[in-house]
């Protein structure tokens, strides 16, 4: 049964004690004045807690991100049943990373989480997140996986492909969230990074949503916004994405990407795979839908 | 002097063996390592039936069933101790027996023998290639309900419940109800909900065994019980023993005698071994204490009253049964839609061995095995069979080999499970999109976990509705590749049936039998 109906029934169990499914409405006003110049970070090096650190403090650090008391979700890609060194999932310790330095900001509570496509309780633990986040031993972080009963649907007023979408409700609610993809070869939109993580985060059946994706993403990116997305590029997968397998397709870029706009995010990570942002449906759309820069030469790149 | 009573005593060991016995249930489950940490299949491994039955079919010892060993020297050191205080089967029977309304403890069916005939039957029949054991062995009954309908029914009623309170109760009860939701979701309900093929038929099974309660107490142990025969057998040697109040200054009130539930006190107040389960409610009912256990070693007879004859027409029937079997269509063209879970033996000898404990089902992380109907013919109904459309095969899992506790399924090493064969994957190209829509569709490729991908595309350049010229990526699978895993099958987001299904084209599993005879 699939979680519509069986709200529904549960609703209709209940007498109509409530009418409907509450509904979400994203104001427009709560996100980042559109328009300004794009500013982002590229770090390099082996150390992945310092890359991170590196690239926070070139943005003016977490700080900047979240206050003290925010609810903050932090999203990596936790999709496959693969290990770290396969570079299908965000590394675990640039995940522990991000979330520490959001820890120091005060916030009360970090919650991380990932729809997956393989076994959930397998992608948390082969992926190393599990194990890395328990590290922190930290009450405020909670690795959960999804509960179905948080999809709330979403009118997406700007959206020309996708009109109405199930989002998870800690997604839309949380006060801060950050966009912590990896980056990596998909066989149908070339690459995947920071839009297309926004996949885990949506309801009902994602299959449907690789017809005319790049505008999906899009359309996905105007009501799911981060404040922050930075693309893990540590590890790079160059083939036989998304879930990859084969050590043999990875490639270590030891990289870090930060910025406050996804679509230059998104556009600067497609040139370490020698391609051009153009390329990539889902950054021109969202381009084109003003969501922020792909034009490499028009944001100001900060490199440590 | 007010009695102490020793009915509370035995309560209790139920309980804790019926709590065991759920955990070990619950237990039956990806535990967030490869491999499981505790025996969860453990009361189908100390099952001496089980044990017999699979060692009669496979004609080897098998060591996994070794445990089941010292459930014989058990009980024949304390008789049928099992029944009374451990078996799980006995102790929802028993909770049960409060919701009927049954006959008095007296009466007797007239068929008590019942039980030696399918005893001997399901032994006898296992040797010769006939399994039976799965359809009257207690935990398989009981097992089964519990993975495909009451386990099941437990998540979804949970649930409901909690998603109730969590969009219309206000936040002072959710401040209790999510972290009890929590909790829950942490110990005891599924990952995810689970759904299940056959669910009503096996529920139906338990619940006419806890019915017949309604006919006399135990009935299912008295009469039909297999496990409870054979355990019958050795326990008429049992050395503890119950000692009634025949030749003694027993009264004539026959307390005891009208509260045992088995029956297993004749009208000189003597107790046959073969019966008791030491439940010790004749100790309780008994106004002058005459009832009292002590060890002793009695060369006892059989009691059942078995003619030869009776034993032979078994005995032939259950030879000349499988006979007829090859003679069916499915042993020229098996289904090819029947793909068994990875490391199944071949199909005959899965047949034989699987006793149908539904233990690879409750343990499927992806909710792939299922019971099969008939598909398999009538001897193979409720053995595993992956259904992709439902759920499929985990590429790093090896969980049913881990829990089969007869072989049938057996224990792969990751490495080899990634190669073994379930099935092939086809598409048809008269749905999937790209072929028939010109649709971009790529879900079955993204989920392939063969690292080198056992489905690749051609890129086919198409004119689609509106006149455009398309460059579209058409999906072919590879045989060499593809292992039958059913991931692509499973994800593939088209409505209804699947655009690419796995199956078995070919008669291999048959082939392998054909070789081994
Ligand atoms: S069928 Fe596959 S997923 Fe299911 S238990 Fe067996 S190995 Fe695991
Ligand atoms: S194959 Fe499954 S049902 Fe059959 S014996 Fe093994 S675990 Fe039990
Ligand atoms: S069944 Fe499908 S997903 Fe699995 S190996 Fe074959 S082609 Fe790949």
């Amino acid at each position: 049964m699939d979680r519509r109906k069986f709200i529904k029934e549960v609703l209709l169990w209940s007498a109509g004690l409530s009418l409907s499914v509450p509904r979400f409405i994203v104001p427009g006003s709560i996100h980042a004045a559109e328009g300004a110049k794009s500013t982002l970070s590229f770090t390099e090096g082996p150390d992945y807690e310092s890359l991170v650190s590196r690239a926070l403090s070139s943005l003016g650090g977490m700080k900047s991100f979240v206050n003290p008391g925010d609810t903050v979700v932090v999203k990596p890609n936790i999709g496959w049943d693969r290990t770290p060194e396969q570079g299908a999932n965000t590394n675990p310790i640039v995940v522990r990373a991000v979330v520490q330095h959001v820890l120091d900001a005060g916030a009360s509570k970090v919650l991380v989480f990932d729809r997956t496509c393989n076994e959930k309780r397998r992608c948390y633990t082969n992926s190393g997140i599990e194990k890395s986040l328990k590290k922190l031993n930290d009450k405020r972080v909670e690795l959960d996986h999804i509960d179905r009963r948080k999809f709330v649907p979403v009118d997406i007023d700007r959206g020309k492909s996708l009109t109405r979408r199930e989002i998870y409700l800690e997604a839309l609610k949380a006060d801060c969230y950050i966009n912590v993809p990896i980056a990596k070869h998909h066989g149908l939109s070339k690459l995947t990074l920071g839009l297309k993580n926004s996949m885990g985060v949506i309801g009902g059946d994602r299959g449907e949503m690789h017809h005319d994706l790049g505008q999906k993403l899009a359309d996905l990116a105007t009501v799911v916004r981060p404040k922050l997305t930075i693309v893990d590029a540590t590890r790079l997968l160059l083939r036989n994405g998304p879930q990859g397998g084969d050590i043999k397709d990875v490639k270590i870029r030891n990289a870090l990407i930060a910025s406050t706009d996804p679509v230059a995010a998104d556009a600067y990570a497609t040139t370490l795979f020698d391609m051009k942002p153009q390329e990539i449906e889902s950054t021109v759309a969202a381009y084109k839908l003003g969501l922020g820069e792909m034009d490499i030469a028009k944001i100001n790149i900060l490199k440590s | 002097m007010k009695r102490r009573r020793l009915a509370p005593l035995r309560r209790l060991g139920q309980s804790l063996f019926l709590c065991l016995f759920l955990f070990l249930f619950i237990k039956t489950d990806y535990q967030g390592s490869d491999n499981l940490q505790y025996a969860v299949n453990l009361i189908f491994r100390i099952d001496p039936l089980v044990a017999a039955a699979t060692m009669l079919a496979a004609k080897t010892f098998i060591i996994l069933l070794f445990p089941a060993l010292f459930t014989i020297v058990f009980t024949f050191l304390l008789g049928r101790f099992f029944c009374g205080w451990v078996c799980p089967m006995g102790t929802i029977i028993d909770m049960s027996h409060k919701l009927a309304r049954p006959a008095p403890n007296t009466t007797d069916w007239k068929h008590q023998n019942l039980r030696y005939y399918i005893l001997f039957f399901v032994l006898t029949g296992a040797l010769f290639g006939l399994p039976l054991v799965g359809y009257v062995d207690p935990f398989s009954i009981l097992v089964r309900a519990l993975t495909l309908a009451l386990y099941p029914a437990f998540n979804f009623s949970s649930e409901s419940f909690f998603t109730f309170t969590y969009l219309n109760a206000p936040p002072w009860v959710n401040s209790v109800t999510e972290p009890l939701y929590a909790f829950m979701k942490n110990y005891i309900l599924a990952s995810d909900p689970r759904v299940y093929t056959l669910t009503l038929l096996s529920l139906s099974i338990l619940l006419i065994v806890l019915l017949l309660e309604t006919v006399e107490r135990r009935f299912f142990c008295r009469n039909l019980c297999p496990l409870g025969a054979m355990f019958s057998l050795v326990a008429r040697f049992s050395l503890l023993r119950t000692i009634g109040g025949e030749n003694s200054r027993c009264g004539k009130c026959q307390n005891c005698r009208s509260t045992c539930r088995m029956a297993a006190i004749d009208h000189n107040k003597a107790v046959s071994m073969e019966k008791c389960i030491f439940c010790l409610d004749c100790i309780d009912a008994c106004p002058k204490k005459q009832i009292s256990f002590g060890f002793a070693f009695k060369l006892a007879p059989i009691s059942m009253n078995i003619s030869r004859r009776g034993f032979i027409t078994t005995a032939i029937s259950s030879a000349a049964i499988p006979l007829f079997l090859p003679g069916r269509a499915i042993s020229k063209r098996p289904n090819p839609k029947l793909l068994r879970p990875p490391g199944a033996l071949s199909e005959q000898d899965f047949l034989t061995r699987c006793v149908r404990c539904g233990e690879c089902m409750k343990v499927c992380i992806g909710n792939g095995l299922h019971p099969l109907f008939l598909e398999a013919g009538l001897e193979g109904i409720f053995s595993p069979k992956l259904s992709p459309r439902l759920g499929y095969c985990e590429y790093n899992c090896t969980l049913c080999g881990q829990v089969c506790p007869t072989g049938a399924i057996q224990k792969l090493s990751p490495e080899i499970k990634k190669k073994e064969r379930i099935g092939l994957a086809t598409f048809d190209k008269n749905r999937c999109l790209p072929y028939a829509k010109a649709i971009p569709c790529i879900v079955c490729e993204e989920h392939c976990p063969i690292a080198d991908k056992a489905i690749k595309f051609k890129e086919v350049e198409l004119v689609n509705d509106n006149g455009q010229r398309l460059v579209m990526k058409q999906p072919y699978a590879i045989d060499e590749l593809c292992i039958g895993c059913g991931i692509c099958e499973y994800k593939c987001p088209l409505e209804g049936e699947a655009a690419v299904s796995i199956s078995r084209p070919d008669n291999s599993r048959l082939q392998k039998d054909a070789l081994s005879y």
